[in-house]
Parts: structure tokens; sequence; C-alpha cells
């Protein structure tokens, strides 16, 4: 018995036991759906010599699932469209169905770069609504780990800049002092990623012998590491070349867009949660906050030499830190089931990408009634369809890296 | 067990009669091939001596490309992973010596798929073309003295005719892939290779007014004696420029916009799977050896070596050095020598590791003698042979020149980002370019006014 083939099926070149639906010319229709908005109809009608390049989700330098629809004419990109969510795990949902305990291990993974953080900002809602008053001990050991985190984040991020765009070297270096910082948060944690270590009025242990000896060891040669990797790039005429005059974000765009984090530093405003809005004890503690682009916006390279002034003032951080740990507790005394009062409250942490915030709204149930997150990642890809913008396509990959996104954070 | 007994195993009845088959058939044969066969052969090999020297010569080049790229692959996987503080392959034979050959063969076994829509007969052979100019390129590149494929007067104009032709099978395996990826990754290696033939071959013409020939292998004459003789230290922008053009005419860092992974994924090869992909993969390579070759070749002195050897050794006092040993001379002493010599050398290079390693078993020490009696001959064979004939020096040396520029490569490839397109024509156009044409007038007003003042 045979069967009847639709019209639109065809048999594979490739293989003739195959039948493929639709025309041979079905690559050509994109989005193979009608265009839901104007602005869809705009991008996805094609002026002459132009054509659409898919980048993404699977490809390897839009860091994670990113997938950016390029319009380019040549090597030039006119026009482009990213396409989120295909990391989208509901996370704002799942901590709104969590307890606030659980809400730490729920929202870890949102920057797995840089997980400290995501844990920071929700703990310190939850001690505004609980009332609490954290031991100061547990509030040094929490700057100790987040800076620490930070130099970490800062080195991924140099390596993966350099890889982008065409370095081999650079990550390889920059992940060994990755690793050191890491593996002693692991020695503290137990994890070498997602740590799950704050907790709603302090920490969950104190520090121990390892993770001290891991962490002076690392600082007794930190900053010396850290010259010789800018040694490693920074000089190099290829590099600066490639991204000199790209990406440039002014002052004014930066402010407009909400940009935060060492983005906005870069362009010459010296923004920055830890000495803007003081939590935590950074206000006892000594540093500078760097700018760099206060003339003429700040471009790809203003964004990576920021990031390097930043590693400098977190091992200055590390080593007040080291220094002035007090003695004392580590976790305030909480019930264990936590049933904080009706409210709300917003907290909002510098992590490495910028102005990290949670808003809780509390109903008095041991569950939030509402949590939302702000994640400076996806405030920051809002620049990329403005950037990127009659720029070539290997300025897209210089200026993505520079803006420095996590996909966990931007598609939540 | 109804195993039927028989007498013979399976080795015995299959050899046996095909021994007896040999013992009848061999002398036959061997009486036709005398007689009838030899004779037309021996006639046909020398009427045609000319094609039969270059179907050798195209023999030996095709054989030479494949372990030649298989040695840089290796290379490139060992020296970037210790610049990059990796270990780098170490499982196949030891520190991992026959991992590219495994990759090799693994890729042969790979699945050749050809994407929907893809113009099939198109993508099947770009990766061929693509293959074979690079290994075309080999037949005028003089390993030695009269090392050299094809002998041609006009070489270098050979070179680079064959050399451009790359760029078609590139740009063909960019279109016909049907990914958009490898259009670009084509079109971008078109217009590169494109704009860097230009300096790429003003940068020699100084050199060919200098040498007064296109022939490659008159040129690599030119520069016998000592260092200072080579080219280089006469053409030193032009050298300069034929390296970076050379960088970029391979497609290799930081050049190597054509398979920007960061950008185009794989360029033109992203398409591509199982020998096909193999084929581009390996055509890479051979351009790499091949443009270090060609620097050699132009600029480093070609195969001489950087010292004047029959100068020193006049200067020492002895002449020209060459083994005048006759075996028949010795007679039986020979032959006892061949019985007795080995035997006792053996036991003498045993016995420092036998005595050095006494936990472990004797045989080990009498098999790690033998090696290395085995060894010390290899070397005394190979100094003769340098010593006395002047093919293996040059070999020697245009290996030992030819790896330093593929170290030179990789080295750069573990370094250097990745430039611009932009920057990339901008690059040639507006530096090397201008540069290459200075430097033609340059040396062709200095020839001029050398000849005018009468000297030589």
């Amino acid at each position: 018995m045979t069967t009847q083939a639709e019209p639109s099926q065809h048999r594979s070149e490739d293989d003739p036991r195959i039948m493929l639906h639709g025309q041979m010319g079905q690559y050509e229709q994109v989005p193979p759906y009608p265009p839901r908005t104007e602005r869809e109809a705009e991008f996805y009608t094609l002026g002459d010599g132009e054509m659409f390049l898919n980048m993404g989700p699977q490809h390897p330098s839009t860091h994670g699932v990113l997938r950016v629809v390029l319009k380019i004419s040549g090597e030039k990109v006119v026009d482009l469209d990213p396409v989120l969510g295909y990391l989208h795990r509901g996370v704002e949902k799942l901590c709104e169905n969590s307890d606030y305990h659980h809400i730490i291990s729920q929202i870890d993974p949102l920057e797995y770069v840089s997980s400290l953080f995501m844990e920071w900002a929700p703990v310190m809602a939850f001690e505004q609504l609980m009332d609490v008053q954290v031991p100061r001990r547990a509030e040094y050991i929490r700057v100790l780990t987040g800076e620490l985190l930070r130099v970490a984040s800062h080195a991924l991020f140099q390596g993966w800049m350099a890889l982008d765009l065409g370095g081999l070297t650079p990550i390889l270096y920059s992940f060994i002092e990755r690793d050191e910082i890491v593996e002693a948060l692991a020695a503290l944690t137990g994890q070498r990623m997602l740590f799950n270590y704050f907790r709603v009025g302090g920490v969950n242990g104190d520090l121990n012998h390892e993770f001290l000896s891991r962490v002076g060891d690392w600082m007794s040669r930190a900053l010396v590491e850290h010259e010789a990797n800018i040694g490693l790039l920074n000089e190099n005429e290829i590099f600066v070349r490639r991204m000199r005059g790209i990406g440039r974000v002014d002052r004014d765009t930066a402010l407009r867009m909400g940009v935060t984090g060492p983005n906005i530093r870069a362009a010459g405003v010296p923004f920055d949660v830890r000495r803007s809005h003081p939590y935590s004890v950074y206000p006892e503690l000594e540093f500078n906050v760097p700018v760099r682009g206060a003339n003429g916006g700040g471009d790809s390279l203003d964004r990576y030499l920021l990031r390097l002034d930043e590693v400098r003032e977190s091992i200055r951080i590390i080593d007040q830190c080291l220094h002035e740990m007090p003695d004392g507790p580590v976790m305030a005394r909480l019930p264990r089931l936590m049933r904080p009062r009706p409210g709300r409250a917003w907290a909002a942490v510098e992590s490495p990408r910028g102005l990290f915030g949670t808003y809780v709204i509390s109903d008095g149930t041991d569950q939030p009634f509402r949590f939302r997150i702000h994640d400076p990642s996806f405030v920051h890809l809002q620049l990329v369809g403005m950037l990127m913008k009659d720029n070539l396509i290997a300025d897209t990959m210089a200026v993505m890296a520079s803006l420095d996104p996590v996909m966990g954070g931007i598609d939540k | 067990m109804n195993r039927s007994a028989s007498p013979a195993s399976l080795i015995g009845r299959v050899v046996i009669p095909l021994l007896l088959i040999a013992l009848v058939v061999g002398p036959v044969a061997v009486v036709f091939l005398a007689t009838v066969i030899g004779p037309w052969v021996v006639g046909v090999v020398n009427s045609n001596l000319g094609i039969l020297r270059f179907v050798l010569a195209i023999a030996g080049v095709l054989l030479f490309s494949i372990p030649a790229a298989f040695i840089i692959i290796y290379m490139e996987l060992k020296v970037i992973a210790y610049m990059n503080l990796r270990v780098g392959p170490n499982r196949v034979l030891p520190a991992g010596a026959a991992h590219s050959v495994v990759a090799g063969l693994k890729v042969l076994t790979k699945e050749d798929f050809t994407p929907n829509g893809a113009d099939r007969i198109v993508f099947t052979w770009s990766p061929v073309l693509v293959f074979l100019t690079a290994v075309m390129t080999f037949m005028v590149v003089p390993f030695g003295p009269g090392l050299v494929g094809a002998p041609l007067n006009i070489g270098l104009l050979y070179l680079f005719a064959v050399g451009g032709m790359s760029v078609v099978g590139l740009l063909l395996a960019g279109w016909s892939s049907f990914n958009k990826y490898s259009l670009l990754g084509g079109l971008r290696s078109a217009a590169q290779v494109v704009s860097y033939e230009i300096p790429l071959t003003l940068s020699v013409v100084g050199l060919i007014l200098l040498a007064g020939t296109l022939s490659i292998d008159s040129i690599g004459r030119q520069q016998a004696g000592w260092v200072w003789d080579w080219f280089v230290f006469r053409q030193p922008l032009g050298a300069l420029i034929f390296f970076i053009a050379g960088v970029a005419e391979a497609n290799r860092t930081p050049f190597d916009l054509t398979e920007a992974d960061s950008e185009i994924v794989a360029g033109f090869a992203t398409e591509y799977s199982g020998m096909r992909f193999g084929f581009l993969f390996f055509a890479e390579y051979v351009n790499v050896f091949i443009m270090s070759a060609l620097i050699v070749t132009m600029f480093f002195g070609a195969w001489n070596a950087p010292v004047d050897v029959n100068w020193l050794l006049r200067l020492v006092g002895v002449g020209p050095l060459s083994i005048n040993l006759d075996p028949g001379q010795l007679g039986s002493s020979l032959m006892a020598a061949a019985a007795v010599v080995p035997l006792l050398a053996t036991l003498i290079l045993a016995a420092p590791v036998y005595l050095l390693r006494r936990h472990r078993p004797a045989w080990q020490a009498l098999l790690a003698g033998f090696l290395l009696l085995n060894l010390l001959v290899l070397g005394v064979i190979g100094l003769a042979a340098y010593m006395d004939w002047d093919w293996v020096a040059g070999l020697v040396w245009f290996m030992l020149k030819s790896f330093v520029f593929v170290f030179v490569f990789v080295w750069m490839r573990a370094t250097f980002p990745r430039v611009r397109i932009d920057q990339l024509m901008g690059f040639a156009w507006k530096w090397l370019l201008p540069a290459a044409l200075l430097n033609l007038f340059v040396t062709a007003f200095a020839i001029v006014l050398i000849k005018s003042a009468g000297i030589n």
C-alpha cells in the first residue's frame, strides 16, 4: 500500500526515504508566521541587498542562549532584533511559591557567574521585613565573599572579552584567577558555582581554616597576577583598536536607559550602589569608585578597563575585610519558619553587572505575596539594539561582550 | 562437540596452497617479466622520463603533505596548550604524539553530510579544489638543492597563479553550502585573499629584480654562504611584507576572519563534515607549511646552512669532508665485524641501563641497549649522509628553518586577537601596498644606481 504524498511534501535530496514538509523556499520565510506588530513588519521586510543572519540561540559568542536576528547588508548590521526567553524558568513565580529560606536557592542560578549577589539582595529585603539586625561578623563575611566573587566575575569577563575578539589565551589565564577564588569559596560553602551561602540574618557558617588559607594564599599574589593578566592583553594593538570607539554610550543615554554598574561608570557617571545607597558595612570600608569615559561617552574599551580598575578596588576591600573582621556570631536568632509582617521591601546590591534589586511584598504568610527581580543584564541588553546598528558583524561581539550580560538573569 | 578434526589450522589451509601456487607461478612470472614486459617497461620509462619524474614528484608531494599537516596540527595543539598553561593532547602515544593522526582517521569515519538545499556537486568538489591548490604549490618548492618537484624557470609566477586559485575553492565552498555563515566566510576569504595577493606579489618583485630570475631554485642557490648572504638582509621590508601578507593568505590569526569562530561560527567550513571537512582542514595546515617554506626559500637562505661549512673546514685545515669507505676491501673481517660488533655494542650499551635499574628484568636493559644501538647507527648513517650528500644537508636545514616559521605562525595564533574586516582591508591597501611599492622602487633605483656606477 502506498501513501499519497501531500503537494507540500518532497523527498530529501540526502536520503529519499525522508519526507520533508513545506516548500524548498521555506528557509526564506523569516519568521514563519505573519508579523504581529508594526515593528516586526518593518524589521522583517528586507531592503535591497540585505539578508537576515540568525545568531543564536546556539552560537559561540552570544553568552548563553541569546538569539539575535541581524539584518545585514554585506558586513554591516542594518537592524537587529534580540529574541529572549530561551532560558526562562519563571524564577519570580517560583519564588512566590517558595518559603523565604527556599527562595535563596531558587534565585541562586539567575546570574550563575556571580550567584552570591543574587542571594544578597533578597536576603537583605527579608531582613528589612523581619526587622533583623545582622551580626557585624556576618556582614563582613558577606562583603568578603561578595568582593571575592566580584573579582572572579570580572576575571571571567576579561577572558571572554578576549575570546570574543579571537584571542585564545587570556581566558585560560583569567580562569586560573577565577578558579582559585571559586575553590576557596567552595571550601567555605561546599559549592563551586551556586553557593547558597547567605541566610536571612547572617550566613550559613563561619569562616573555616581552608577558606582563610586559600584566600590568604591568593591575596599574597592577587595584585601581581592581576597586573600580569593586564599586561597580557591591554597593550595589544589589535585588541585596543577593536574596542576603541565601538559601542559608545554617552552619559545621557546611560541615565535614560537605566544603565547601572560598571557600564554606567564607564560612561562617566559615578553611580555605585555601595556608595550611593550604602548597605552592609560598605560605609566603613575605604575604596574608590573608578570612573572612566568622562568626555564623550564610554566605549567598549572604557567598559573593559573600568572592570580592571574595579578588581583593584575589590582587592583593597578584601584586604580590609580580612584585617578588620570582628569576632562574634554569624547568624541572628530567628524562628525556623519565618512569617514577616505584612509590608513591602526593596533591597539592591551592587552586583558585578550593576544594580541587582529585589522587591518583596509580604502578606504575613511564610511565602512572599509578590517577588520581583530587577536584573542589570536585562537593562543593559536594551542598549544592544542601539549600539550594534551600523556597525560590522564583528563589532557586535565587542559590544556584547563589553556589556557583560548573563542570560540567566535576562531570561529569569 | 562435533567439531571436524582437521590436521591443518586455518592459516595452514590458506598459506600452504598459496605457497605451492607461488612456487609454480613465481619462476614463470619472473621469466615472463624479464623477457617480455621488462624491456618494454624500460623502453617506456626511458622515452617518458620527464612525465615519469613529474608523476613521481606529484606522488611524493601528495604523500609528503599529509604527514606535514599532521605534524603541524600536533604542533599547534601542543604549543598552544603550553602557551595556555595546559597540557594538551597526551593520550595516544607518549605526549599524545599520534593525536592528530587519530583525529585524521576519525574524520575519515564520520558521516559525509550534505545539507538540504546545497549545490551537491560544487559542495563535494570545492574542498578537493582547495586541497589541490595547496598541494600543487608544493611542486615548485625546493626542499634541497635539486630536490624540487618541477624545476620551472618561472616558478614564482606559477606559485602566485596557483596560490591565488585557492580563493576560488573557498568561495565555492561558501556559496554551495546553502548557509549564511558559510556565504559570509566565503566572501570574506575572497576579499581577503584577493587583497593580500597584491602586496604578497609586489613584495617579491624587488627580490626578483635583485636575483634576476623567476626560478625559485635559482633564488635559493644565490643565497649560499653565510647568514648575511640571505635575501632578508637585502630586502628586509620585502620580507616583512611577505610574511604579513603570507599570514593573511594562509587565513591564520590575526587574519583568520574566514573562520572566525566567535563571529561566523566556522566560516566556509560550517556545513562540512567528514573527509570533506578534513580536506579543508588539511589545506589550511598545508598552506601554513607552504607559506613558511616560501618565506624560508626566498628570504631566509632556502636550504643553505647559516654558516659556510667549507670555509670553516678550510680554516681548520681540513678539506671538504667525504666518506670513502669501500666495504669490499674489508673482506672476511667485514663479515666478522657484522656478526660481532652489534652484539658487543648492545651488551656495552645495555650495561649502564642494567646497573642503574637493577630492580627491572634484564631483558628490558637488553632491549634498551638494542634500541640505543639502533639510534646510534641511525645517527651515524644520518651524519654520513649529511656530510656526503648536499641534498640531505639541504633538506635538514630547510625543514628546520621552515618549522621555525611554522612555530611563529602557531605562536601568533596563541597570542593575537582577530582584526576586523575593515581594519584588515585598510591595512592591505593603505599600508602594505604602498610599502611594497616603496620597496620595489627603492630596490630598482638602487640596482640602476649600482649598475650605472659600474660596480659589478
